[in-house]
């Protein structure tokens, strides 16, 4: 084989392989193929190993990074819940938060047992107040119109 | 669990795919077969433990850089070993005694059918001559030509251009050619 055979083998990094190459590659896979037992067990060893090692580590970082995983679901849970969000989230930023508030003192009041006293209630400063949150009415009053004032 | 459970077994596909190429990589490099076992052992490891979330096609270049690196590793405690031993004048001669053969280590595979069908001698004067290589044209000689790497894959496990590649495997081929003519029996 020509030295010119060689260069083109190297510039192309195909297969026009010399005699050499190829007696070589024939040579080097027939004695990789034929191993004694013994080196074949071991190679089978280190193998299974390597896989052990890397099923161990797995569970490793599962059994690190999940109770790490659920907390942060349990935070991202609570800032849906609780963040406002929405078209309208900034302009009613503070009244969901106090209605949020209000609705945990209704369901301990619920939850208590108690018998709820509804005699005495002043259902019209609850209706004043929800007129002037959503906007609607009572706005244009002033504050001093507000029942009970 | 399913992903993770393929991901296992196309991994272990792999390794056992390269294994036996690898540690006759090994072999030759450093003509010593425990210490070829555990580099090939080590090199399993690390990718396994490393590597093994990368995409299967970058596997085989990602396992031969590490393969490689071992290799020198080992090479460098034995020379930094040698140096040291040299200055011990009671125990150099003892272990230039105890100091392998790297043909008569070859030779102790054994026969096998097929090893005597390609004939013993053949196979010995390559590894005589791929010893006697430089690191470099070795290794890109055995990655292309017996591991079956292409030139991009070579030049990334082996952690230079593909212009490198090629300069070092053409001048293997000639090195080689040199010594062995074509190989034929």
């Amino acid at each position: 084989m020509s030295a010119g055979m060689d260069e083109a083998v190297v510039t192309s990094g195909q297969a026009t392989d010399s005699a050499l190459e190829q007696r070589a590659r024939a040579l080097l896979t027939g004695s990789a193929e034929n191993l004694p037992g013994p080196v074949r067990s071991r190679l089978t060893q280190a193998r299974h190993a390597a896989l052990a090692a890397r099923h161990a580590r797995m569970r490793y970082r599962l059994q690190r990074w999940l109770p790490a995983g659920a907390a942060a679901a349990a935070a991202l849970a609570l800032l849906v819940v609780f963040v406002p969000h929405g078209r309208h989230a900034q302009a009613n930023a503070v009244i969901p938060l106090i209605n949020n508030v209000a609705g945990v003192d209704e369901i301990e009041l619920l939850s208590s047992g108690m018998p709820l006293n509804t005699d005495d209630v002043d259902y019209d400063f609850y209706e004043w107040a929800v007129a002037s949150a959503d906007g609607t009415g009572g706005m244009h009053e002033s504050a001093t119109n507000a029942p009970g004032t | 669990m399913r992903d993770t459970e393929d991901g296992a077994h196309a991994l272990e596909v792999f390794l056992a795919s390269v294994e036996r190429k690898a540690f006759r990589i090994a072999q030759i490099a450093l003509r010593h077969d425990a210490d070829a076992l555990d580099v090939v052992q080590d090199a399993m490891l690390q990718l396994s433990a490393r590597y093994a979330s990368r995409p299967a096609a970058e596997w085989k270049p990602l396992f031969y850089r590490i393969l490689e690196n071992r290799i020198r590793d080992v090479q460098r405690r034995r020379s930094v070993r040698n140096r040291v031993m040299a200055m011990v004048p009671w125990r150099s001669g003892e272990e230039d005694q105890q100091a392998p053969d790297p043909i008569a280590e070859a030779a102790d595979t054994g026969p096998s059918p097929a090893r005597l069908l390609e004939s013993d001698e053949i196979l010995r004067a390559l590894e005589r001559a791929l010893v006697a290589l430089p690191n470099r044209q070795r290794q890109a000689f055995l990655l292309r030509n017996f591991e079956g790497l292409d030139v991009a894959q070579t030049a990334q496990a082996m952690k230079c251009s593909e212009g490198s590649v090629k300069t070092h495997y053409f001048r293997a081929v000639q090195a080689l050619r040199g010594k062995l003519g074509d190989l034929r029996a």
